[in-house]
């Protein structure tokens, strides 16, 4: 995506950020620049490194290198109380010996704002976020739901463009996720500033992320939107996290009008080679096919096949995966709506076929990019 | 034997136990305390004839009252400074500590040798270098280092199982809250670990308060209370020293029991919502 030299385009911008805890690198030469107003999820396994990125931005860590910028003003020299973000933890953090009233005016009255429009921007946040009846009380009295809420509006009563939050739902009753996630993404819209939102788990990611950030072993493995991460994952490690996604390694058989012919144990399959046009014969590569887009009945188009034997059915909220054995013993998944029709009984066999465009050919990972724009 | 009446054997057995080693403990006080009400033609020890305020009369006399009001005011004041200081001193350590800074492991030990160190030997030590730098010993200066030295450990002791109790991820929301270190500091962690500040405070005064090996040769001619009670038993057994002894033991228990509701208080209030607020 391309970028103009505008000022303050930016609520966010990472510029080479590396980190070590003694010989363990938790973030390595990592870049990322957030854009006015947006949802990014940083989502990756524990200890990626996404938490580490958050503290760093937060100036609760000191990156050996890098720099980084919020709102357009380099920051990372400066300590936590005089960068303009507010961030809210996973336990909440509330602190115990005050009441809701003050935790929520502790932000107003670090920053020495008179008596009387921290009583009135209080009154006014209490209300918004719904928690003026709670005013009164300590944290240890208060819901977990109501607990995020308090915390949310400690966090925003500063109005800063920039809030960090590290799995903020995590510790929340899974009844409660879904009602709070709305909330949160609806905050968000509604303030207009970026939020930048810690998780493994994929589902919050996609549903909120404007941008999802996924990441392994303190390197950013893919950037985009979460569609582009979803149907186009650029390497194998992000196929393999992202549920869904049958892996296929093979050795490259020849390169032809833009596709390569990938010799695997499970058969030879045509992949659309792309950005990779230096793909020479005999390179060992990855590639992946989206379980949901295979396809049962296959047609003139379905170029790719293969047959296989149906292990077993798993049945996942709204699809349906089947669990199938290729000859050489190796598992597909394929996935279906559940309001689709069955069309597999276990111990079946079915052939599977697949479009050359529906395969993605996996960056070689000795070549990770460095560079992210959003 | 089955199970059951094993457990109800052991319950009696260690209750047992328990019950009479707080006997044990708290013996030889009562006896003071019963024996401070003798008669005043009995003497310092059993039987006891008849019953009297006497002994107290006694101590309260103008020439006894000389003798002992200074030194107990001594005591007092300096148990007062001694708690103050270890208080804010083994915060100010146990907060330092939490950094763990270089040589944190060593300085630890070095503190905790207050403990073990023998008083008697420190106070001779202290005398011996106060000679030799020219320092006049006195209750307030040379007593009050050494007791210190004694009471430090405890209190840092007690500050850092406050600390290890402390949620510092609380410390990280005040300063992305725009609190700076200082402020955190004095508005969240200080008011968390207000119950150990207290309990250190708490040490400070009592283990000062009574202290007699540590004092014996760092005190010079201004003596505190314990050296001079000692020093009337070489004068002359009388039951006033039981009611000397007596008046003070309540002091001290009195003390306690101010400490432990201050830190009741400070407890209620730093964890719960306040009363009559729903």
């Amino acid at each position: 995506m391309t970028t103009t030299p505008e000022q303050n385009q930016y609520d966010l911008e990472l510029k080479g950020i590396t980190k070590h805890f003694g010989s363990f690198m938790a973030v390595g030469n990592l870049s990322l620049s957030v854009e006015r107003g947006q949802f990014v999820c940083l989502l990756g396994p524990s200890g990626c490194g996404k938490t580490t990125t958050l503290r760093i931005i937060a100036g609760l860590e000191e990156p050996e290198k890098g720099e980084v910028w919020i709102d357009g003003r380099r920051v990372d020299d400066d300590p936590p109380w005089v960068r303009d973000f507010a961030m809210m933890f996973q336990d909440f953090a509330l602190f115990p010996h005050m009441t809701i009233r003050k935790q929520v005016a502790f932000g107003l009255e670090m920053l020495k704002r008179p008596k009387e429009e921290i009583r009135r921007r209080v009154d006014e946040t209490l209300a918004t976020f719904e928690i003026g009846a709670l005013a009164d009380r300590k944290p240890d009295t208060l819901s977990g739901g109501q607990q995020q809420r308090v915390a949310l509006a400690r966090a925003l009563i500063t109005q800063p463009r920039l809030l960090l939050l590290d799995e903020p739902i995590g510790s929340l009753d899974f009844s409660l996720r879904e009602a709070v996630m709305l909330e949160l993404k609806d905050v968000q819209r509604r303030l207009g500033i970026s939020f930048i939102w810690v998780t493994h788990d994929q589902n919050e990611a996609f549903s909120l992320g404007d941008l999802v950030v996924v990441m392994n072993h303190a390197r950013i493995e893919q950037v985009g939107p979460p569609e582009a991460i979803a149907e186009r994952p650029r390497t194998r490690f992000v196929a393999e996290f992202i549920q869904g996604n049958n892996v296929f390694e093979g050795t490259v058989e020849s390169v032809e009008n833009g596709n390569a012919r990938i010799g695997t144990p499970s058969g030879s399959f045509d992949v659309p080679v792309e950005d990779a046009p230096l793909l020479a014969p005999g390179a060992v590569v990855t590639f992946s096919v989206r379980a949901d887009i295979l396809s049962t009945r296959p047609q003139a188009e379905h170029v790719n096949r293969l047959e296989a034997t149906c292990n077993a059915v798993e049945y996942l909220g709204a699809i349906r995966r089947y669990d199938l054995q290729l000859e050489d013993g190796r598992s597909l998944k394929y996935e279906q709506f559940r309001s689709a029709a069955a069309r597999i009984k276990e111990g079946e066999r079915v052939s599977i076929g697949w479009r050359v465009e529906d395969g993605v050919l996996h960056a070689s990972p000795s070549a990770p990019s460095d560079e992210h724009r959003a | 034997m089955h199970w059951r009446t094993r457990q109800k054997a052991a319950k009696i057995i260690l209750g047992g136990i328990t019950f009479f080693f707080l006997i044990f403990q708290w013996f030889p006080l009562f006896t003071m305390g019963v024996l401070s009400f003798t008669g005043p033609d009995d003497g310092t020890t059993f039987p006891m004839r008849s019953l009297s305020l006497h002994w107290y009369r006694e101590f309260l006399r103008d020439s006894f009252v000389d003798d002992f009001k200074p030194p107990m005011y001594r005591s007092l004041v300096l148990a007062v400074i001694c708690s103050v200081t270890t208080a804010g001193l083994a915060l100010a350590a146990a907060q330092a500590m939490r950094s763990r800074f270089a040589g944190s492991d060593l300085f630890f030990y070095l503190i905790l040798l207050g403990i073990m160190a023998p008083g008697i030997l420190v106070g001779l030590g202290m005398a011996v270098v106060a000679r030799v730098l020219g320092i006049p010993l006195a209750w307030y200066s040379t007593t009050l280092a050494v007791h210190l030295v004694w009471t430090l450990p405890f209190g840092l002791l007690l500050l850092l199982a406050a600390f290890n109790r402390f949620d510092r991820e609380l410390e990280e929301a005040a300063l992305t809250l725009g609190a700076n270190r200082w402020s955190a500091f004095w508005r969240i962690t200080f008011p968390l670990v207000l119950p150990g500040v207290i309990g250190a405070a708490l040490f400070g005064f009592t283990l000062s308060y009574d202290e007699f090996a540590r004092s014996l040769f760092a005190t010079g001619s201004e003596q505190t209370l314990p050296l001079i009670i000692f020093a009337q038993f070489d004068r002359q057994l009388q039951p006033t020293l039981y009611a000397i002894g007596t008046t003070t033991t309540v002091i001290s228990l009195g003390m306690v029991g101010l400490f432990a509701l201050l830190f009741r208080i400070v407890r209620r209030r730093a964890q719960t919502t306040s009363p009559g607020v729903n």
